[in-house]
C-alpha cells in the first residue's frame, strides 16, 4: 500500500490493474457445456445443486462464442477430434481447456487398442490442467477447476512477456 | 436334554411334511426352531432326489420327444423345398442356416412373406473376420412375432471380394445395419441405396474389425501413436 495508505475511503481498494484483471477473470471463468461420455455425467453433476459451480463463478454456456474454458469431458474420437479443434478455435481469447478424465488426457483404456481414439486432447488443442479419474470424482473437477482459477489469476494479461 | 431336542425336532418335521407348518413356527426357543427349519429343508431335498429316480423311465421318454427340431432346421428345410440349390447342409446345424449368398434376396423375401415363416423382424445384421486366411461371415438373426420363433442365417463370402445383396429394401432396419457391417468389415451390400460409412468418418481408411486391420498413422495431420515398448 505504502504511498496510498490512508488517502482513501474504508471501502476503496487499491490494486495493480494487471493483478485485478487477473482477479475478476479468474473469478468467473464460465465453461463451455459440451460432454463426450461418461465425464460429462461427472461434469453435469459438478455443475448440479450439490456441488454448485455457481458458487465458485462458473455457468455453462452453450456457444463456444461465450465461453472462457473448455472442459473435455470424455473420450475424444478421431473423428471428434477435429470437432473438438473447431470449438476450441471459435471460443474468444483467453481462453482454457481442461481436460477431463483418464480418455481426454491420454486416450485412457482405449490407448492400446482403440484404433479411433485419440491419445490425449492435448493432441489438438493445448491444455490447461489435467484432472485425473476414470471419471474423476466432482470434488476432483472442482479441484481442477480452482487450480485453473489459480493459473488465470497469476496471468498478468497487461505484462509484456519476455521471450 | 439334547435327546429331547432332537425329538422334539424330529416330530416337528415330520408334521411339517404333512404340511402342518405350525409345528415347527410353535417352537419357542429359537436356535431349536431354526435347527428344525434347517431339517426340514434337508429332508425336502431328499425325497426330492428320490424321485427322479422313480421317473427315470419317464423322463426317458420325455427326452425322445424333446428332440423336437429347432426352428432353424425347420425353417431350413421350408427354404430347401423352395430353392433346393442354394443352402449349404454341411455347414448348416441346429443353431444357424449356412445359405449361399447368390439368391439371398428371394430367400428372405420368402422368409418374410411365407405364412409358415413370417419372419418380420430382422433383429441384428453382423460381420464376422473368419481369420487372416479366411473368409468373412455376415451373419442375420431374424425373428417372427406371429410365431415366436427365431433363426440365424449366416452367409459367407470371399475376404478380397466380398459382396452379399442387400435385404436393406426388405427389412428396412437393415439399411443402418448393413451400413455398420460395411463400416466394420467392409462388406458390400449389393442394392443397398446408400451404402456409406455409419460411424467411421467418410474419409476413413481400413475395416476396423478385420483382423489384417493396420491402424492408419495420422489422421488429417493428427498421429495415432502405435503401441509404445513396455506398454504391453
Amino acid at each position: 500500500m505504502g504511498v496510498f495508505e490512508n488517502k482513501f475511503q474504508d471501502n476503496v481498494v487499491v490494486a495493480s490493474l494487471d493483478k485485478l484483471l487477473g482477479w475478476a477473470r479468474s473469478t468467473s471463468p464460465w465453461f463451455f457445456q459440451f460432454g463426450l461420455a461418461c465425464c460429462a455425467i461427472e461434469m453435469m453433476a459438478t455443475a448440479a445443486s450439490r456441488h454448485d459451480l455457481m458458487r465458485i463463478g462458473m455457468l455453462p454456456r452453450s456457444s463456444p462464442r461465450q465461453a472462457d474454458v473448455m472442459i473435455v469431458a470424455g473420450t475424444v474420437t478421431l473423428k471428434m477430434a477435429l470437432r473438438v479443434k473447431k470449438l476450441y478455435e471459435q471460443m474468444a481469447n483467453p481462453k482454457y481447456v481442461i481436460s477431463m478424465g483418464s480418455c481426454a488426457t491420454s486416450g485412457g483404456p482405449y490407448w492400446q487398442h482403440g484404433y479411433h481414439v485419440l491419445k490425449g486432447v492435448d493432441l489438438v488443442v493445448p491444455v490447461d490442467v489435467y484432472v485425473p479419474g476414470c471419471p474423476p470424482r466432482p470434488e476432483a473437477l472442482i479441484e481442477g477447476l480452482l487450480k485453473l482459477q489459480e493459473k488465470i489469476q497469476s496471468d498478468r494479461p497487461l505484462t509484456r512477456k519476455i521471450a | 436334554m439334547t435327546d429331547n431336542l432332537e425329538q422334539l425336532i424330529k416330530e416337528a418335521v415330520e408334521k411339517a411334511l404333512e404340511g402342518d407348518m405350525d409345528a415347527i413356527n410353535n417352537i419357542e426357543d429359537r436356535v431349536t426352531r431354526s435347527k428344525a427349519k434347517a431339517a426340514l429343508v434337508k429332508a425336502k431335498r431328499e425325497a426330492a432326489k428320490e424321485k427322479p429316480e422313480v421317473s427315470s423311465d419317464e423322463s426317458d421318454s420325455t427326452q425322445d420327444s424333446a428332440k423336437i427340431k429347432t426352428s432353424n432346421e425347420n425353417i431350413a428345410e421350408l427354404i430347401i423345398q423352395q430353392f433346393p440349390e442354394d443352402i449349404n447342409k454341411d455347414l448348416s446345424s441346429e443353431g444357424h442356416i449356412q445359405i449361399h449368398p447368390k439368391n439371398w434376396m428371394a430367400i428372405a423375401k420368402y422368409l418374410r412373406d411365407d405364412p409358415a415363416c413370417l419372419f418380420d423382424s430382422l433383429q441384428c445384421i453382423t460381420g464376422v473376420d473368419l481369420g487372416e486366411e479366411s473368409d468373412l461371415e455376415v451373419r442375420y438373426n431374424l425373428h417372427s412375432m406371429t410365431h415366436l420363433h427365431a433363426i440365424e442365417v449366416r452367409i459367407t463370402c470371399s475376404r478380397n471380394n466380398a459382396k452379399v445383396p442387400s435385404v436393406e429394401s426388405i427389412w428396412r432396419i437393415g439399411d443402418w445395419f448393413e451400413r455398420e457391417t460395411y463400416d466394420m468389415y467392409g462388406i458390400e451390400f449389393d442394392g443397398h441405396r446408400d451404402l456409406s460409412r455409419i460411424l467411421l468418418p467418410e474419409d476413413w481408411e481400413g475395416w476396423p474389425l478385420r483382423k489384417d486391420y493396420d491402424v492408419q498413422e495420422t489422421y488429417h495431420g493428427i498421429v495415432v501413436p502405435k503401441v509404445k515398448e513396455g506398454w504391453e
